[in-house]
């Protein structure tokens, strides 16, 4: 029960707020919040390191006639990510604004922490169909209903038929899969045992992985994003970019790559994804160079950072694949981080330009301070979390074929250019441009200083979380 | 071999064969009931003293097969011509708790309008009973017969609204259209039953077993049959008069008819193509792969662009029937089980939204734009909730009955081979979503207006129950897909 209970709290909870005053409201919401992180932690706490395979295990038997079953666990590589949707759920409502409408938006973001909760705990490839999905219904109200800018719902819209063109795709596969593999069970561990003919598999990858592609995004797919990232209001894009982009790649490496362990046919995708994930690296960080918006720039560098993920996942080793899920713990961290940090300059001078501002240092030094750790952490300067996650990729990648690494390492070169020209620009130099209405405030600051706190215990101490990541190399899953 | 059956036939006999049709035998009473209570009370009470008498009468017959569903044994009647089993006591249930909806819609609606309540409720009743009969109906003489009954009181109810044009346009459009059907299933039985010496249905797949194939009346007969069908569920590309009668008929009896019709033709093509020509599968199952993939495309296409949500319902209505076909096709215990459960969600969804477009009439008639949805998050909370909650259902969200629906149809799909059919509606399904979340932007955005929506009770018993059996039949279809299988059991005998 307890991790029906980390689902359906936010999601119970979440219909209540809907009903309560605004200010009332955003605090119960972040009440509700903080008791599905506590259940998060005490999992994580009482999780069994050495253990292969899912731990906290609920099965109940669904829908008999086609072996369906309510199935939920945890093992090391869905812990870390359901533990950050949970901090930064509590992050995001705490970070809500108090307006007419609080309410509904706190609503709608718990039941889209809810979803994904689910997404990341489910263990049948039904239910993690239904969590998938549903969770898109409160992210596409989210992004109409509060979004910013001139169209929200036309960025809401595309952000929902691109997903839903890959997922329901993504439904095919899942009942293809059904069949190939004899009409037995949805049950993930049982399936990854049962691998269809590699040519069947290379038509079920196909459709799984461009489901997971669309929703992390990878290059060809991610031009739903700058338009969704743009409309999104701030707290929502702490748990949208944080970690609905996470589930993507958290579908690559717990569906695509262990249910197809042979897609090749006419050629083979094992080398086909990471050549896309090297390309989202160089063409995210080249689209955020050429960015003038802070918003978009954080938003292409987003993409970059996140074929690192995918990149490391299908190096198709233990390096890789811990970097890859240290990675997506750190990337929801850092953008979270990223995006607050704009919406506050924006917020306190009035543009998203960066070149409109200049030598806020001299008259916000708080917020200069945290936004130089954040940006060296983006930056992956040693000492800071994103550091080793990209290293670990990029190592994993090299053994597998040393030219992805090599050409993934030109990510490398080019975040530091964006990131500190952003930084620079808007931080150094001589004050110019609007001036800022005062520094950030105390209550800004503590919403920061966890995300920060992080930053330095990830990039000092990373063996925390790898450690318990014992389910990848495990035998079975990975082969 | 015709003709050789035996004919005689004793009081008894009918008496114990009443048993098998017992739900339609019980509204039936109660419909002569209704004609004597209107003839016999003043006009001023008339309406709702009939109304109470339908939904008594329909309280008891969906009782009646609940309780034979339990208890009875299934069997053929009247020389089988008709029969009890599982597959006409599923679709009795279904009818008459549409029957009850459709009385509770219209009741507020009727009164609203100005417009006779008495006669409508009389009406309802004959066109259950006509759904009723075509559901257990084992003989193609009782399908047409069912069929009949059923057409020629939605022909009048399509016309109810006498003094408006577009509900006489209807109406004339749908006889004609309707008789059309009618003529081709008509032919099209003629051809079947000179090919396979019987009209009973179960008699035909026997004696076609060993000589079924290559026989160009059998061929021809199937064509004309599911030309007739087609039009009957309002599948591309014979569905030309769906947004014209939906548009120009009443609400309460768009509402009704979307759904009975829709399910009562299912049942007719299930009986006679699923249930008599099981050795012809492969040629009706081109014909409607062909009919179900044009229902699909064509009707999302066209939805897309509609600025009436009634004509955008019709156009969605067209789509479903493409994808409840994919499970005829499918065929198969679990097949038509899938078609059996979607047809029966699809019963709440669809009504559903149709019963919240309905409240928005107002004095001066129906308010079909996306304009009239305006700001009704603020001004009645139910309603905007359950359309919602329908809308998103009919899209195939999860965990909604829609989700689970076209899970099964698909697997249905995918096991039988019929991939590029799933692929295809898959697609659709994604275009689908686009019209459906349009309906949901007026509903929600802030706007202006706060003029509330009066509902009735009982309508908003009706919509509510809609809007909660769309949600706990999705949480939980167990129940209701082994009903649909129970009910497919006579069709496909092991």
């Amino acid at each position: 029960m307890t991790l029906t209970a980390i689902w359906a709290m936010p999601l119970i909870g979440g219909a209540l707020v809907a009903f309560l005053p605004p200010r009332l409201g955003k605090w119960f919401g972040a009440l509700v919040a903080l008791v599905s992180l506590v259940v998060t932690g005490y999992v994580a706490f009482s999780i069994a390191p050495d253990y292969h395979g899912f731990q906290f295990n609920e099965s109940l038997e669904w829908i008999p006639q086609f072996s369906i079953f309510y199935r939920l666990g945890v093992d090391g590589i869905s812990l870390w990510l359901l533990v950050l949707n949970a901090f930064l759920t509590v992050i995001a409502v705490l970070a809500t604004p108090v307006r007419a409408r609080t309410s509904g938006f706190v609503g709608l973001m718990l039941a889209m922490s809810a979803g994904l909760a689910g997404v990341f705990m489910a263990t049948d490839l039904v239910l993690f169909y239904v969590f998938w999905e549903a969770m898109l219904i409160p992210a596409y109200f989210l992004l109409w209903l509060h979004g910013e800018g001139p169209r929200p719902g036309g960025a809401a819209l595309k952000f929902v038929l691109y997903t839903l063109a890959g997922s329901l795709l993504m439904l095919v596969g899942i009942i293809g899969e059904y069949i190939a593999t004899g009409k037995q069970t949805f049950d993930l561990a049982k399936l990854a045992t049962l691998a269809p003919s590699p040519s069947l598999q290379f038509g079920l990858f196909f459709v799984f992985a461009l489901a997971f592609a669309i929703k992390t995004p990878l290059f060809p797919f991610h031009s739903w994003l700058p338009d969704a990232y743009l409309a999104a209001p701030t707290p929502m894009l702490i748990t949208f970019a944080g970690v609905m982009g996470k589930a993507g790649a958290y579908g690559f490496l717990r569906i695509a790559v262990p249910l197809f362990p042979q897609p090749s046919d006419w050629w083979d995708w094992r080398w086909v994804i990471p050549i896309l994930a090297v390309a989202a690296i160089i063409w995210g960080a080249l689209m955020a160079l050429v960015q003038n918006d802070m918003k978009l720039l954080v938003s292409y560098s987003s993409i970059s950072h996140m074929g690192f993920i995918v990149l490391g996942i299908f190096s198709f080793n233990i390096q890789g694949q811990q970097g890859a899920i240290l990675q997506m713990v750190n990337h929801g961290i850092i953008i979270a981080a990223l995006f607050l940090i704009v919406a506050w300059i924006s917020d306190l001078t009035g543009t998203r330009d960066r070149r409109a501002v200049a030598g806020l240092a001299l008259r916000m030094p708080v917020m200069a301070g945290v936004f130089a750790v954040v940006a060296f952490a983006a930056l992956g300067l040693p000492g800071l979390n994103s550091f080793v996650g990209e290293f670990m990729t990029l190592l994993g990648a090299w053994q597998r074929a040393p030219l992805l690494a090599v050409f993934g390492a030109i990510g490398l070169v080019l975040t530091p250019v964006y990131i500190l020209r952003l930084f620079q620009g808007v931080m150094q130099g001589t004050p110019a441009g609007p001036v800022p209405r005062s520094d950030i405030y105390a209550g800004q600051l503590t919403l920061l200083a966890p995300l920060v706190a992080l930053m330095f215990a990830l990039g000092l101490a990373p063996g925390v979380l790898t450690s318990l990541m014992t389910s990848v190399g495990q035998a079975g899953l990975y082969r | 071999m015709p003709l050789t059956a035996d004919l005689s036939y004793s009081w008894s006999q009918a008496l114990a064969d009443l048993n098998q049709i017992a739900a339609i035998a019980t509204l039936t009473g109660f419909f002569l009931l209704a004609v004597v209570v209107d003839l016999v009370l003043p006009r001023s009470r008339r309406g709702g003293a009939v109304a109470i008498v339908a939904v008594v009468g329909f309280s008891y017959s969906l009782a009646s097969a609940l309780y034979r569903w339990r208890y009875g044994q299934g069997g053929s009647a009247y020389h089988g011509f008709a029969s009890g089993d599982n597959f006409a006591l599923f679709f009795e249930v279904l009818f008459a708790s549409l029957g009850i909806l459709t009385v509770a819609l219209a009741h507020s609606y009727l009164n609203r309008r100005g417009l006779l309540e008495s006669e409508f409720h009389l009406l309802v009743m004959a066109a259950v009973i006509g759904m009723m009969v075509l559901a257990s109906a084992t003989s193609l003489v009782t399908v047409f017969l069912g069929l009949e009954t059923l057409s020629i009181a939605l022909y009048i109810l399509s016309g109810y609204a006498r003094t408006e044009n577009r509900s006489q346009e209807a109406a004339a459009k749908y006889l004609l259209v309707g008789g059309f059907a009618s003529a081709f299933v008509l032919y099209g039985m003629a051809l079947v039953y000179g090919g396979s010496g019987t009209t009973v249905i179960p008699e035909i797949a026997k004696n076609l077993a060993s000589s079924a194939s290559g026989n160009p009346l059998l061929l021809l007969g199937i064509l004309m049959m599911g030309v007739g069908f087609a039009l009957n569920v309002s599948a591309a590309p014979f569905h030309m008069w769906t947004p014209d009668v939906y548009q120009g008929a009443p609400l309460p009896v768009t509402a009704f008819m979307s759904v009975g019709t829709k399910a009562a033709a299912f049942a007719m093509i299930i009986r006679v193509f699923a249930g008599g020509l099981p050795h012809l599968a492969p040629e009706w199952q081109t014909l409607l792969a062909f009919v179900a993939a044009t229902s699909m495309i064509v009707g999302n296409l066209m939805a897309i662009v509609q600025t009436s949500l009634k004509r955008l319902l019709a156009y969605s209505g067209v789509a479903q029937a493409g994808y409840m076909l994919i499970g005829v096709i499918a065929g198969g215990e679990n097949g038509l089980a899938a078609v059996l459960y979607y047809l029966f969600v699809y019963m709440f969804m669809n009504f559903g939204a149709f019963a919240v477009i309905t409240m928005l009439t107002g004095a001066d008639g129906e308010r079909d734009s996306f304009a009239d949805l305006e700001g009704l998050g603020r001004r009645n909370w139910l309603l905007a909730a359950a359309m919602t909650v329908f809308m998103l259902s009919l899209a195939g969200f999860p965990p909604s009955v829609g989700f689970f629906g076209k899970l099964f149809l698909f697997t249905a799909g995918v096991a039988a081979g019929y991939t590029w059919l799933v692929v295809l509606a898959v697609l659709m399904s994604v275009v689908s979503v686009f019209y459906y979340i349009r309906v949901l932007v007026p509903i929600w955005t802030p706007s202006p207006r706060l003029e509330r929506v009066p509902a009735s009770l009982s309508t908003q018993l009706a919509i509510g129950l809609s809007g909660v059996a769309s949600v706990v039949l999705g949480l939980y279809p167990t129940t209701l897909f082994i009903a649909g299988q129970l009910g497919a059991t006579p069709i496909t005998p092991p």
